[in-house]
């Protein structure tokens, strides 16, 4: 009778669970009966989202800074200097993108780095750069000036997806990291 | 007869795992589609464009030497793959087989009302139960270990007890500590308990960072 039991308990578990990733990963209950991978961050699935970022450059997935970042830089007085070039949208554009953008910001999503700069960035000032949160920059005080700045082909801690070749899909683990010019390093 | 059962009970666990595995590979298939696609996207500022099929941008670019569909195609991620075996996987891998090890451990456990099966009948089960609690005390111990060597510069006390790297670290080592505990009070009673906590600390430790 309890080999039975534990026969049901054992299938209603993995029927459970088995079933359960049709829930949506942003809410608490979506993430726990979630058997897909969420240890990164959300890629960017928004075509609109993609292609007005990307026009320029790298469309950072939005899990990589909280809402009120995204507030701070997607607004029209701001993009006007977005970082020193005009990247201005018309309203309805921006207005999606914005949407976009807060929907999948890093306080709103249960992939794991993203909880982490959620967490970095509960108080204090926003910031505007990723490379300002503190696991981002922790992340990467240890690869010398050279391999970054000092590398034609990187420049800037800007352009994640020279070195992280899985960018696109939210990966940025240290397996998935190729420096240009020095194939060999290691983290 | 029982016996028979916990092999049924085994088989339907590794076909679902088999089944779990054929889910991911497909699901890895289909992200490698979309790798193709994205990164084309990331790779070459204007490459989305050429997406859309706006022509004249394509014949536009075509006179660039900066940006042109071969550059686009062979972007970076095509070329670099990622180790099967680094650090990070063999934890990952320890990880999970430990949490198998102790829902099989828990799944052979003897039945207390045993009285009407033979005696050899118990002993094998015995000693499954016992062999497979040991392996996944030492898989668990492993895995603690494995995990110090790949990811020591992942978890940092500033980040505060409640840090998804902190937690696992935390779950991962109390549940390993609870798995060694409950072998070495086996067969005594409680042990039982000792070993499922350490086994849903384990899991738990996982999903925080899955």
């Amino acid at each position: 009778m309890q080999v039975k039991m534990k026969f049901v308990t054992l299938l209603a578990g993995m029927l459970l669970l088995n079933g359960t990733p049709a829930l949506a990963e942003e809410t608490f209950a979506g993430w726990l009966f979630n058997f897909e991978r969420t240890k990164e961050v959300n890629p960017v699935t928004d075509r609109q989202y993609r292609s007005e970022c990307s026009d320029c450059h790298y469309a950072y997935p939005p899990g990589l800074l909280p809402e009120k970042s995204w507030r701070k830089l997607l607004n029209a007085e701001a993009l006007r200097d977005h970082f020193g070039d005009n990247a201005e949208l018309d309203k309805d554009t921006l207005e999606a993108v914005l949407d976009y953008a807060v929907e999948n910001s890093a306080d709103k999503s249960y992939h794991k780095r993203s909880r982490k700069i959620a967490r970095d960035t509960e108080d204090g000032e926003q910031p505007l750069r990723i490379t300002e949160v503190r696991y981002i920059k922790r992340a990467h005080q240890e690869i010398p000036e050279n391999m970054i700045k000092g590398n034609k082909d990187v420049k800037s801690l800007s352009f994640c997806d020279k070195c992280h070749t899985q960018a696109a899909k939210g990966v940025f683990d240290a397996d998935t990291v190729s420096i240009p010019n020095y194939p060999d390093w290691e983290d | 007869m029982k016996w028979n059962s916990k092999v049924a009970i085994i088989c339907v666990g590794m076909c679902y795992a088999a089944l779990s595995g054929m889910a991911i590979a497909g699901e890895m298939a289909a992200d490698s589609a979309m790798l193709s696609g994205t990164s084309i996207y990331t790779h070459s500022n204007k490459a989305y464009m050429l997406a859309l099929n706006e022509s004249n941008i394509v014949i536009a670019q075509a006179d660039s030497p900066s940006t042109t569909v071969m550059d686009s195609m062979s972007a970076k991620p095509s070329e670099f793959e990622p180790p099967a075996f680094s650090g990070s996987n063999i934890h990952k891998y320890m990880g999970l087989a430990t949490v198998a090890l102790v829902g099989l451990t828990a799944v052979t456990a003897p039945e207390e009302d045993e009285g009407a099966t033979t005696p050899s009948t118990k002993s094998r089960t015995q000693g499954t139960h016992q062999s497979l609690g040991r392996a996944a005390a030492v898989m668990a111990a492993a895995t603690v270990t494995s995990g110090l060597l790949a990811h020591w510069d992942d978890f940092h006390l500033e980040d505060g007890f409640t840090d998804p790297d902190n937690l696992h670290v935390m779950l991962g080592t109390l549940g390993a500590l609870a798995m060694l505990n409950a072998v070495s009070k086996a067969p005594g009673n409680g042990h039982p308990g000792t070993g499922i906590a350490g086994g849903v600390a384990m899991a738990a430790a996982i999903k925080l960072t899955w």
